[in-house]
């Protein structure tokens, strides 16, 4: 769950209208309108990516007079089929993806399984990815890929570019070719085997 | 005993509260002594910085180890990009990471007539930091408006590896040169184990979202840093690479500069004195049985330094960091993601947090990276309304206070801890440079187990260490 207690406002007399507010934006809730961004408040998730990256300095994050509580509901949705999904995207499902939200696989597993299609949709339904901004975009992704979905890049967009390797998917030749200087690949595949395969402590939020 | 040391002070950016607010630092209250790192460890190397000399000896250390790196590939109508991260910027107050940069331009300039010199300075999830680096330090100036901050999620390169497609951020790669400007400071031993450490940046700092994602959510704890490794042996990343230039640090300061056009050369020489050195000083603090732990430091709360190790590996400081047979320190994203939802780790064999720090007075220390972890598992209190009212507008850290109670003052807050708490014995994460600020009990301790952990980590430890990484002295 993620409680959205700020906005992003533009000042418009800044804004010069290069679009990189638009580019990084993870829920994409920034348009353009003859030349200067403007921001949809209902879907803003209050990352400040905008804010952060703008050139111009002309985006705030301003607190919201009433925070928005976001969050998935996971008992709409038969739970075996969430750990199926998991499961093939190799998550616990009570694993947490998200460090800044704490967003846990299952709830993602439970938005696309209720018909989110992208990493975008799932950002503006789960809060997943609108904290740090950077390090759960791979669980979108796998987790997506295993519901058979291959999501589009938001069209000259800059939120994501592409699904990466995991440990299971390393050949075999770069795993000898490197086995001596520290790195454990095929330990880490195990100890992440018994993590997907861990028992479950709450069934569901409920 | 000595009188504490003076503390790095508190520096004005958009992650902290203003500097003014911080009316008190941990290591003015009374009973707080310090102990010199060489009186803990006296095989520890002699540092250039801090000396007498100052700045003058990083940029003389530079210019001396730049001359016997090969730049006759730069030619003077070339481009080249001098590649920094803002880590660089928390050692030791800054300024010697930024002569460093300054140096290395001044150099490549006068020796390969090249003038279109820019300096890119990535970031961890503070994406204007070294924006703010930038400025304070004058390198805007120096290096004629041609200095920027670069972000994760900036414009991409997609980089073809032996392991698939990673990504970099364009602007990184824009050049027809990069210079690899780093240091060895071991910091975050939680995520790279010491493995690859010099090689980590093309794999974090210099890269995308999509490339940090991997090392930090597909690889696994102890492959991931295999990401760095894949991206910088990549022919687009070997086709541009000049060379490495090193700030080598001891946990007492900066003991040289270090260049090489050969990065794994000097990843060894960077293994070695982060195992030995860092090594000794992390086992060290897992000898410490109970302790207050005050975090003041212009950094956020994982980052803020004592005895040149981070509040992070301290937290897990109950394990043995090095140990690659271990698979999960106590505190990294791995681990914290193991949790399930009764707050328990998923598997038994995961570690607490390290149950000697009884519990946690942060006094000073920013916002931008995930903390909500810490303030669950070890008791919080935050000193001052305005920087809980921070952390409560940090999108990264919205449950961060949930768990912590708010102070007025730093007084108040450590006389709560004492009383909570029940021990004496306290460790300040202040940046004191040369030195650790700590209570008189626990000075004391540190200084009656410090030779009996040297000996451990030269005759045990460090041979272990090494071979696991397959670095032979």
């Amino acid at each position: 769950m993620k409680v959205v207690n700020l906005l992003a406002v533009v000042e418009q007399d800044k804004c010069r209208g290069c679009r990189i507010c638009e580019f990084v934006c993870p829920v994409v809730a920034i348009k353009m309108e003859n030349r200067m961004a403007v921001i949809d408040n209902g879907r803003c998730r209050g990352c400040a990516a905008c804010e952060q990256r703008c050139p111009e300095y002309a985006i705030s994050m301003v607190k919201r007079e009433q925070p928005v509580f976001v969050k998935v509901d996971v008992s709409a949705v038969d739970y075996t089929q969430i750990e199926e999904l998991c499961t093939k995207a190799k998550f616990n499902p009570e694993q947490l993806i998200c460090y800044c939200t704490a967003t846990r696989a299952e709830e993602v597993a439970a938005a696309i399984l209720q018909g989110a299609e992208s990493p975008e949709e799932l950002s503006y339904l789960t809060g997943v990815r609108t904290g740090c901004k950077v390090e759960c975009i791979q669980p979108l992704l796998r987790l997506l890929a295993a519901a058979g979905i291959e999501p589009r890049r938001p069209k000259d967009g800059w939120q994501w570019y592409g699904k990466t390797v995991t440990v299971w998917e390393i050949p075999e030749e770069v795993k000898q070719k490197y086995a001596s200087r520290g790195f454990y690949f095929d330990e880490d595949i195990e100890l992440l085997n018994r993590i997907v395969e861990a028992p479950l402590q709450g069934r569901s939020d409920t | 005993m000595h009188s504490p040391l003076v503390p790095i002070p508190p520096r004005a950016s958009q992650y902290g509260i203003e500097p003014e607010l911080v009316k008190t630092r941990v290591s003015e209250l009374p009973r707080m002594t310090s102990v010199l790192l060489k009186e803990l460890f006296p095989d520890l190397p002699e540092v250039i910085y801090p000396s007498s000399e100052g700045l003058d000896a990083i940029r003389k250390a530079s210019v001396a180890a730049l001359q016997k790196v090969d730049m006759s590939k730069i030619k003077p109508e070339h481009s080249v990009n001098i590649l920094a991260s803002h880590h660089g910027f928390t050692l030791l107050g800054g300024e010697p990471y930024a002569e460093l940069l300054r140096t290395i331009r001044d150099v490549v300039e006068a020796r390969t007539g090249c003038h279109n010199i820019r300096l890119r300075a990535g970031v961890g999830l503070r994406f204007r930091e070294t924006e703010e680096y930038i400025k304070r330090y004058g390198l805007d100036k120096d290096f004629n408006g041609k200095a920027i901050g670069v972000a994760p999620i900036d414009q991409g390169i997609a980089i073809e590896t032996e392991i698939g497609t990673l990504y970099g951020i364009k602007k990184v790669y824009d050049a027809d040169w990069i210079i690899h400007a780093h240091n060895s400071d071991v910091r975050e031993v939680h995520f790279h184990r010491q493995v690859d450490r010099a090689v980590k940046p093309f794999g974090m700092s210099y890269a995308r979202i999509e490339t940090r994602s991997t090392y930090h959510q597909n690889l696994g704890p102890r492959a991931a840093n295999f990401t760095a490794r894949a991206i910088f042996d990549s022919p687009f990343v070997q086709s541009k690479f000049a060379f490495a230039a090193f700030l080598t640090m001891a946990p007492n300061g900066i003991v040289g500069v270090d260049v090489d056009s050969n990065l794994y050369a000097l990843n060894d020489r960077v293994t070695e004195i982060g195992c030995r050195y860092y090594g000794k000083m992390m086992t060290l603090l897992g000898e410490i049985d109970e302790c207050i732990a005050a975090l003041d430091f212009p950094a956020p709360a994982v980052y803020v330094f004592s005895a040149g190790v981070i509040y992070a590996n301290f937290a897990g400081a109950n394990t043995d960091l090095y140990d690659l047979e271990l698979p999960l320190p106590a505190y990294t994203w791995y681990t914290e993601s193991f949790y399930g939802k009764l707050g328990r780790p998923l598997l038994d064999e995961i570690p607490p947090m390290n149950k000697a720090i009884k519990m946690t007075v942060h006094n000073y220390a920013w916002t931008g990276y995930p903390c909500a972890f810490f303030t669950e598992h070890i008791p919080t209190v935050v000193v001052g309304q305005e920087q809980a009212e921070l952390f409560n507008r940090d999108p990264q850290n919205l449950n961060y206070m949930k768990h912590a109670v708010v102070s007025e003052s730093t007084e108040d807050a450590m006389e709560f801890a004492y009383k909570a708490s029940g021990t004496r014995k306290v460790i300040v994460f202040d940046g004191a440079m040369g030195g650790i600020n700590v209570s008189e009990p626990l000075a004391e301790l540190l200084l009656k187990k410090a030779p009996e952990v040297s000996e451990r980590v030269e005759e045990t430890l460090l041979p272990k260490w090494l071979r696991q990484r397959g670095v032979r002295l």
